[in-house]
């Protein structure tokens, strides 16, 4: 028998697109929830267009990073540009507990949807907006994606060399932080609902979310007025503690010791006792002192073994240590495996895809991960029909009409 | 507050209020708490007598070293009060299952299975309180080839795939100098918190959610490692920007002071911007008509199919490269917002906290400690609700700061054997 999920019965308008947004609802509807998507066919969602990409095809219905994001979520078309797509909206608003969207703030009040508008039609709507900025301030309307907020931010200038340029995070850092604080966010309003009965509107500025990951060097700079600044793989608390080559093209093996038991593990494993008795290396601030000869010493070893072969060497015998996975290694990795990380699902254009599960396992009603990501307009029907109770030849008309697309 | 986001302010009651939440945890999971506790929870930090091991944890207020000046401790407890327990002794222990049977929530970053062992894993307290949600954070799971590895954020970061896409082409990947992995975990495991806490609202039940930072960090590698499955290409880092296939997409570009970010990038929804952005530079006499009129849509299937030469490609870079450097950062940022350009400055935390948006929404809080002569700044809320915003209402608790008000206020304890208790050291 299934269980009944956390979120089943709660109902999401989601007008979210890239990637911060649509990854709340994403964990909406592997706990339950029924997220019916808005598209346009004229404007899709740019992580369409985005890879990877099922046999590198590049179409729209091929993306596994929209497939990935958007995962159990219901696909309706509409042209909102016609009035008649506007009434399915107010429609939707009237049916749902909750309306997100993830546009800047302009475009939301000129379709009418924003909130004051909304409430009059449903009173305790739950509404989320989420973009770079926030709804207010001088740069509320400046848009675009997460590597813009990481910037803003301060997140590039922490990733890199100190004898170089920083490098900054691989790509949109701030959508993958965000997210969480959105369903976080969500949640709440949803017991407050709940328990009270009213709904409200919340104000997601990506920037303010992720910047609740700096706040230990925000606090510091303000009160000891220190100065960040990358470190490349540096790290106050451990030593060693760094990256180190592996046999094999661009192969990494990642160790960090923390005490001295781990370092003397370490040259335990390494078969070099001596290093462990070495002025150099004996303490913790002595390796600190010399950590370009520590880590030399330390890759000549790691170099010459695959880097899977130096993590189960070292991690039996406590010490900290790991493969840097490289984008193929996750596919295999035992531990994802054995959490069952990657879910096959059949996508109606692309066919068999692979998904990854939520990222946490309940115990008791763990997520359903059974459907793909919509098509572009895949559930019309359903949507206007089963949810809406719109009868057929109403369907018909609004096809007809180009109100769908 | 944001304009226009007043509606029926009918009760200032938060979000959480009257929910308990017991916080275990070491520093793998301490923003969990932190975050319910911004929703209005009551967060009870357990520590060990003497104080948190996080306590210990560098930097310190104006490098002095003391339990009540790690900034590490400072940045994710505060909206918690906090007691002191010893797990270790059967009285600490059962202090420890008496508030667990009125909690609501337990966090907890220990290794699998070392609560259990105290008699406080989640079998256990389930036994005592089948509505509680037990929340675990570890590095790998609960179970598992990995669920025993030793770790660390550079550890967990290069489990999850993100660390290998950081970093220089010609030297090993680097991971950000401020410690992340965690940070993911701890807000994941709040949003998982709550959904449990819905069902509950529901169910009356209670359940066990097993939080992997492996698992949670990895969605920073924005579905990379879904490529391996379907026939995909791997993905590989480039200092300051992607790779795809063959072509090397810059994200941080030089101005005349210093670096900026820049999205020029290609297809049906980011083509257009680079269609915009290379109007202008034509305009401003930095390049060609015949540049400025390539195919930014269908760019990057040009380019690998080979209709459009790599190097045509780079010159275009060029042209770009020139028309920024040409700007401040601050120009270059104007202008990104005149014409909706996806430009921003690469801001260092001093830039941050003076960027006008910021300080406009009066992001910044402060929380001060008059005792210590501590006056902090941090973020602000990571939302803003119209009906119940979040408020920063305590600083973080001071070693065993309330005891007496839970010990004795909450579980009923008489002051002797209050005094007892602090006096065998157990509190």
């Amino acid at each position: 028998m299934a269980t009944r999920l956390p979120l089943a019965g709660v109902k999401v308008l989601d007008f979210m697109w890239v990637l911060a947004g649509p990854g709340i609802t994403r964990a909406m509807a592997d706990y339950g929830a029924i997220v019916v998507r808005i598209e346009s066919v004229e404007r899709i969602d740019p992580t369409r267009t985005v890879g990877p990409f099922k046999n590198n095809n590049t179409g729209a219905e091929h993306s596994t990073l929209f497939g990935n994001n958007n995962a159990g979520k219901l696909g309706l078309s509409l042209d909102l540009k016609k009035p008649a797509a506007r009434a399915i909206v107010l429609d939707l608003v009237r049916w749902a507990d909750v309306v997100c969207e993830a546009f800047s703030p302009k475009a939301m009040r000129a379709w009418g949807f924003d909130y004051e508008s909304l409430r009059a039609v449903k009173p305790d709507i739950i509404m989320l907006s989420t973009c770079l900025m926030g709804q207010t301030g001088p740069l509320a309307r400046f848009a675009g994606f997460g590597n813009l907020a990481a910037a803003l931010c301060g997140f590039y200038n922490l990733v890199g060399w100190p004898d170089r340029t920083p490098s900054g995070p691989f790509s949109a850092y701030t959508d993958y932080i965000a997210p969480r604080f959105g369903l976080a966010a969500l949640m709440a309003a949803l017991i407050h609902h709940k328990r009270t009965g009213q709904g409200q509107y919340i104000d997601q500025a990506q920037a303010e979310s992720a910047l609740q990951f700096l706040t230990l060097p925000i606090i510091d700079t303000v009160g000891s007025g220190r100065k960040y600044s990358p470190i490349g793989n540096d790290d106050p608390e451990h030593a060693p503690h760094g990256i180190y080559p592996a046999a094999g093209d661009d192969r990494w093996v990642a160790i960090a010791c923390r005490i001295d038991e781990q370092w003397q593990a370490l040259c335990a494993a390494m078969d070099r006792p001596q290093l462990a008795e070495d002025p150099r290396f004996k303490t913790f601030s002595a390796r600190r002192r010399h950590r370009e000869e520590l880590d030399r010493a330390i890759g000549e070893w790691t170099r010459a073994r695959a880097p899977l072969e130096t993590e189960r060497i070292l991690q039996a015998r406590g010490v900290p240590a790991h493969t840097v996975a490289n984008t193929f290694d996750g596919n295999a990795d035992p531990q994802l495996l054995h959490r069952e990380h990657f879910v096959r699902v059949n996508h109606p254009v692309a066919g068999e895809t692979v998904v990854e599960n939520s990222r946490y396992r309940f115990s008791r009603t763990p997520a359903e991960v059974k459907r793909a990501a919509p098509a572009i307009g895949g559930d019309n029907q359903y949507v206007l029909e089963k949810l809406l109770g719109y009868s057929d030849d109403r369907i018909s008309d609004l096809v007809a009409n180009g109100v769908l697309g | 507050m944001a304009a226009g986001a007043q509606p029926n302010v009918t009760s200032r009651v938060a979000m959480l209020s009257g929910c308990r939440v017991l916080d275990l945890t070491t520093e793998r999971g301490l923003m969990c708490g932190q975050i319910l506790g911004d929703l209005g929870a009551d967060v009870i930090k357990v520590e060990p007598p003497g104080g948190s091991s996080v306590r210990s944890l560098a930097p310190f207020f104006a490098g002095q070293p003391g339990p009540e000046r790690s900034v590490y401790w400072w940045a994710y407890n505060r909206n918690k009060r906090g007691i002191t327990l010893d797990l270790e002794t059967v009285e600490g222990r059962d202090l420890m299952r008496q508030l667990a049977a009125r909690a609501d929530f337990v966090i907890e970053s220990d290794h699998p299975g070392a609560l259990a062992q105290r008699g406080l894993g989640y079998d256990d307290l389930r036994a005592l309180n089948p509505a509680l949600v037990y929340v675990s954070i570890t590095p790998f799971g609960q179970d598992g080839p990995k669920a025993s590895y030793a770790d660390s954020d550079l550890i967990v970061m290069a489990a999850s795939g993100v660390l290998i896409l950081y970093g220089d082409e010609d030297r090993p990947p680097i991971r950000m100098s401020v410690p992340q992995a965690y940070l993911h975990a701890s807000a994941d495991a709040a949003g998982a918190a709550l959904i449990a806490y819905y069902d509950r609202l529901n169910t009356g039940l209670g359940q066990q959610l097993d939080v992997a930072a492996q698992e949670s960090l990895g969605l920073a590698q924005q579905s990379t490692m879904l490529a391996a499955t379907i026939g995909g290409d791997e993905t590989r880092r480039m200092a300051g920007g992607v790779k795809m296939g063959p072509i090397r997409v810059p994200l941080v570009w030089e101005a005349k002071d210093g670096l900026v970010t820049c999205v020029f990038l290609f297809g049906s929804a980011l083509g257009v911007f680079t269609r915009k952005l290379m109007n202008y530079i034509y305009e401003q006499g930095f390049c060609d008509q015949a540049t400025r009129d390539k195919d930014w849509i269908a760019y990057a299937d040009m380019l690998l199919t080979g209709r459009e030469p790599i190097e045509e490609y780079e010159r275009a870079k060029g042209v770009v490269a020139a028309f920024l450097r040409s700007m401040t950062k601050a120009e270059a940022f104007d202008l990104a917002r005149q014409h909706g350009f996806l430009i921003a400055p690469l801001a260092t935390i001093d830039d941050v906290l003076q960027n006008p948006q910021f300080v406009a929404r009066e992001y910044w809080q402060t929380i001060e400690d008059r005792d210590l002569g501590l006056k902090l700044t941090y973020p602000g809320p990571f939302a803003r609700f119209s009906a119940t915003p979040i408020e920063y209402r305590r600083r973080p608790p001071r070693v065993g700061e309330h005891n007496r008000e839970i010990l004795v206020g909450d579980l009923g304890l008489s002051e002797r054997e209050f005094g007892d208790l602090a006096r065998r050291g157990i509190i």
